[in-house]
């Protein structure tokens, strides 16, 4: 008689529809979140990892106004699980002094389909960009220049 | 009455943050700011145009919601407020 083998599912049982919403200094474990995405009913994870880019800086310093930027997240995170019918959404974006290569904002999706966890992962990395307190300074050897930041009537000084 | 002003960014480096400020019955919120940016012209500057009006890409919240600069001459200010004033955001 043979014994059919299962192998244990991919996806964690315990953790359905529980997503990490995170400003914070400490930098993020890419492999855990991963993992963590897989629900069940995914069929695609698909992950931003926006890092300091080598543009002659030495490093970069970001600031949160963070009691208005994590609810906009958690709202963003709702937003899209919503209009693209996302399984797990992670979006945790770093604050402090950071150097080249560093990570600055991890977002993590699972949907069942790539068109989704795409369309998701865009529109959630679009809004940040568009409306959450969040700033970068690029410090160089002379000293730093704030990124400017994007509004309706064209770049910030 | 006090209410605490929070500057963000390059408007932090020159104006400071978190500050506890007293104000009078009446005093409406661009007035506030008025007062505590022009305690340094480069901050007032950075924020205000020639006419004293706060700039186009000069974002305020009052209480965590975003209030129309344009209209800042109008809004009045309760006793434990919390006002932020920074330039247009640049996460991601």
């Amino acid at each position: 008689m043979v014994t059919k083998l299962r192998s244990s599912p991919r996806w964690r049982e315990d953790n359905i529809g529980v997503s990490m919403i995170r400003i914070q200094k400490e930098d993020v474990d890419v492999a855990m979140l991963v993992s963590g995405a897989k629900q069940r009913g995914s069929g695609a994870v698909v992950v931003f990892d926006g890092i300091v880019r080598d543009d002659g800086i030495e490093e970069m310093e970001l600031e949160a106004y963070e009691e208005v930027a994590l609810p906009e997240l958690e709202k963003i995170a709702k937003a899209a699980t919503e209009q693209h019918h996302l399984l797990h959404v992670d979006i945790v974006h770093r604050v402090g002094r950071l150097s080249v290569g560093d990570n600055i904002l991890l977002i993590v999706v699972s949907a069942g389909h790539r068109e989704e966890a795409y369309a998701g992962s865009r529109y959630i990395i679009e809004e940040i960009k568009k409306g959450v307190p969040i700033w970068k300074k690029e410090l160089t050897r002379d000293g730093g220049r704030w990124v400017p930041g994007e509004h309706p009537h064209g770049s910030g000084p | 009455m006090s209410v605490k002003v929070r500057f963000f960014a390059r408007f932090r480096e020159l104006l400071g943050t978190d500050l506890i400020t007293e104000y009078r019955q009446g005093t409406v919120l661009l007035a506030l700011v008025h007062d505590i940016a022009g305690k340094n012209p480069d901050g007032y500057n950075a924020m205000f145009d020639e006419k004293g009006n706060f700039r186009d890409f000069v974002i305020v919240m009052q209480n965590g919601r975003r209030i129309d600069t344009m209209n800042a001459g109008n809004i009045a200010i309760s006793d434990g407020d919390e006002i932020a004033v920074f330039p247009p955001v640049a996460g991601g």
